[in-house]
């Protein structure tokens, strides 16, 4: 690279760097910004500002031609996205990553899907918040898989509280250690066949179940409303983006947090190239930028970084930044950068057609469903043919158009059943716990780069043999309970998906306490450079089998505090 | 994100499977040149007709009138591969061919009852390509129909932004 056309200004400094606006990004520039440091997020993808860009969210369905079903020729442009879902659709699929534009190599196959925008992908995730329990924790070292966390659960659980509160979850407390309750907002209403189900499976099997605990405003709290926040509306339209604020996402809630301290800048179509390592200061001491627009290349300056940009940009970054202290990418002592790719799989479960409760009908569009918490490998109930478990959501609707087409007749009398409710169904798929194995990996490749210069990423990585004795096992279970409820025509599936569809994506630098097994400490300092902080999902030893996001919130909330804390000490 | 939607995909794709002919779900990166109509002046009133009589006039618009053809047209442009718009082309033919067959006339000059009868014949054709044409053909009937603004607002209640959610309620409320 010329270095005469480097952008090195001293305007470009900073106290902290955060690279990414997602999930984790915002929490990072939210609490750094909030504890008095001047901060610049770095921001790869385009500007969405909220609320005003959501320009499908006020659509009917109507105004969408092609009534959500995926064209071809978007099919073709996002087919990571589109494989197995329908996510590129017509209501959210311009906030997804275009795959061929930003391309990537799948030596083994890899559902990687990505949200280059303000607020990555907490704009459209699922919302489901689970905390993690002891256990999670503590399974890796009981079980002798991969390496100990350097934290347990009375580490993070206090930083639970505090993003909770924050960013508003709605639950049903319950008391169980399996996923111990959260700061809740109150709880959705269930069903009624889902209130038949879960008394019957605890009767019968002794499987809890609970209402899916889910990132919504069931009630908005001042902290909510002093960022423009509202009550969930029940459209149950999230994914396009929510003018209301009434599902948590970092534009709604943590970026505008940071943005009233005044201390925060946001830098958009900036891809972070490299982190710049200092030999002699034995320190990181800003970021090379890319302009995504013009490719025009820039160095921002800081004291720390905050590596937040996905488990796999963010690896894919440090894999980039070599230096002669760090021939093998930065901070990668331990060759474990890249490696331990972790997700959960989806994609089998059970349904069912539920007989009766003709008359009950619901008002709104609920935004969450059931939640099974995991019940295999816990409480005595012991698998021999894997490890670990997994957790169920789902729920129960009334059949809607796609019933029309399996039924008989033409006409008239059909055509009067059409707009009429059709029957119940109830069901679910299960999320697995996928085990740290080095070989599941990313890495760079060493020949080809995108349109911007930088090293395309190489997958490699699939299910093992204990994925795929859980998921026939999800079948399996989920079939036993639906016939506990007494529920008829159950059907099983188990697609063929790849890692990656879980859009759980994670521990690519991963947290340790010895140096030579991981790439960071226990408070997510790269263990060789400690100004520099990772605290998305590459940070993860293991990965449960609950949703990830809460998790990595409190996780970057402790470090943006342990940071702050040295920066005064002057230790870093 | 979404993976409640791709969860429920994977649900529709179960119960779809057992419907709809391979072909129609096995579109993927055809070649699509933009939107252009399938069809030429014939076929879309055919069309029209059909749509018509799968879901007829009654005390509330058909299909027809709610321009569900027209939707069709738009879908089998934008959403599937050629091979498929082939098929439901094929299938528009033998439309015609058997109602001159059993009516010596064109299904244009069939009474309702008689291109209705052309229609569940066609839906129970011992050729896998008439049957599949007559199930994609009220696949799509079905989701334009309900999908559009007229039964959306005036049957189904559809609200914008309900506010509230009550987890049972009466069904005729």
């Amino acid at each position: 690279m010329n270095q005469s056309n480097i952008n090195t200004q001293k305007a470009n400094k900073y106290d902290a760097i955060v690279i990414g606006s997602g999930m984790t990004g915002g929490i990072a520039a939210k609490e750094l910004t909030q504890k008095g440091l001047k901060v610049l997020m770095l921001e790869r993808g385009r500007e969405i500002k909220h609320p005003e860009d959501y320009d499908t969210a006020n659509k009917a369905p109507w105004e969408f031609e092609h009534r959500g079903k995926v064209p071809i020729n978007s099919a073709e442009e996002y087919w990571s996205n589109n494989r197995f879902g329908t996510l590129a659709n017509e209501e959210a699929g311009a906030f997804f990553t275009n795959d061929k534009q930003n391309p990537f190599i799948e030596k083994r196959p890899f559902d990687w899907i990505r949200a280059y925008h303000t607020g990555g992908k907490s704009m459209h995730w699922g919302r489901q918040t689970y905390r993690w329990g002891k256990h999670d924790f503590e399974a890796n070292a009981k079980e002798g898989v991969g390496i100990d966390w350097p934290i347990r659960y009375e580490d993070i659980a206090p930083w639970y509280s505090y993003i909770e509160k924050f960013v508003g979850i709605s639950g049903q407390k319950e008391g169980w250690d399996i996923i111990p309750d959260s700061d809740f907002l109150p709880p959705m209403a269930m069903l009624p066949p889902e209130i038949h189900f879960k008394d019957a499976v605890m009767k019968k099997l002794n499987r809890k179940v609970t209402i899916g605990r889910i990132a919504n405003l069931s009630q908005a709290q001042p902290i909510h409303t002093a960022l423009g926040r509202a009550s969930c509306q029940y459209r149950n339209k999230c994914s396009r983006g929510c003018p209301h604020g009434g599902y948590y996402s970092s534009m709604a809630g943590a970026i505008p947090a940071a943005a009233q301290t005044k201390r925060l800048t946001i830098r958009h179509n900036a891809i972070a190239e490299s982190l710049i390592y200092d030999e002699t200061k034995q320190k990181a001491t800003g970021v090379r930028v890319i302009d995504q627009v013009d490719k025009s290349v820039t160095d921002y300056f800081a004291k720390i970084i905050f590596v937040t940009a996905g488990s796999m940009n963010s690896a894919a970054l440090m894999l980039n930044s070599k230096s002669s202290r760090f021939p093998n990418g930065f901070g990668n002592d331990s060759d474990q950068l890249g490696r331990n790719v972790m997700d959960h799989h989806l994609g089998s479960g059970a349904t069912a057609t539920v007989e009766g409760f003709e008359d009950d009908y619901y008002f709104g569009s609920r935004p969450t469903g059931l939640y099974i918490p995991r019940f295999r490998n816990w409480d005595g109930n012991q698998r021999k043919d894997y490890l670990r478990g997994f957790g169920y959501q789902g729920g129960a609707s009334r059949s809607s158009w796609n019933r029309g087409i399996g039924m008989d007749g033409f006409g008239a009398e059909f055509k009067k059943s059409l707009t009429e409710p059709g029957g119940w169904t109830l069901g679910f798929g299960g999320f697995g716990e996928i085990l740290p194995d080095p070989n599941n990996r990313i890495y760079l490749d060493p020949q080809k780069k995108d349109q911007w210069g930088i090293p395309m990423i190489v997958f490699d990585a699939a299910f093992s043999e204990n994925d795929l004795a859980m998921r026939r096992d999800i079948m399996v279970a989920g079939a036993e309970m639906l016939e506990a409820a007494g529920f008829k025509n159950i059907t099983t599936y188990n697609r063929e998906t790849h890692m990656g569809l879980g859009i759980h994506e994670m521990g690519t630098a991963r947290m340790g306490h010895d140096p030579k097994t991981s790439v960071l400490n226990k408070y997510n300092q790269v263990h060789a450079c400690k100004n520099v902080f990772v605290t998305d999902g590459a940070c993860m030893v293991s990965a449960s089998c609950v949703n990830p996001s809460l998790t990595y919130m409190a996780i970057t909330a402790r470090a943006a505090d342990y940071a702050v804390g040295e920066l005064k000490k002057r230790n870093l | 994100m979404n993976r409640r939607q791709i969860v429920k995909g994977m649900a529709a794709t179960v119960g779809g499977m057992l419907v709809l002919p391979a072909w129609a779900s096995a579109w993927n990166s055809g070649s699509l040149q933009g939107f252009q109509s399938n069809f030429v002046g014939l076929e879309e009133a055919l069309l029209a007709e059909i749509v018509e009589a799968i879901i007829p006039e009654t005390d509330t618009p058909g299909a027809k009138k709610l321009e569900v053809h027209r939707f069709i047209d738009k879908m089998l442009a934008d959403c599937f591969d050629q091979k498929s718009r082939d098929i439901f082309n094929k299938g528009l033919k033998s439309v015609e061919t058997m109602a001159s067959k059993s009516y010596g006339k064109s299904y244009l000059a069939c009474t309702p009852k008689q291109k209705l009868e052309v229609i569940t014949t066609m839906s129970k054709a011992s050729d896998a390509d008439d049957q599949g044409f007559a199930r994609l053909a009220k696949n799509l009937t079905i989701r334009g129909y309900l999908s559009s603004e007229y039964v959306m607002t005036k049957l189904t209640g559809y609200e914008m932004a309900p506010g509230r959610y009550y987890g049972c309620v009466p069904v005729k409320a």
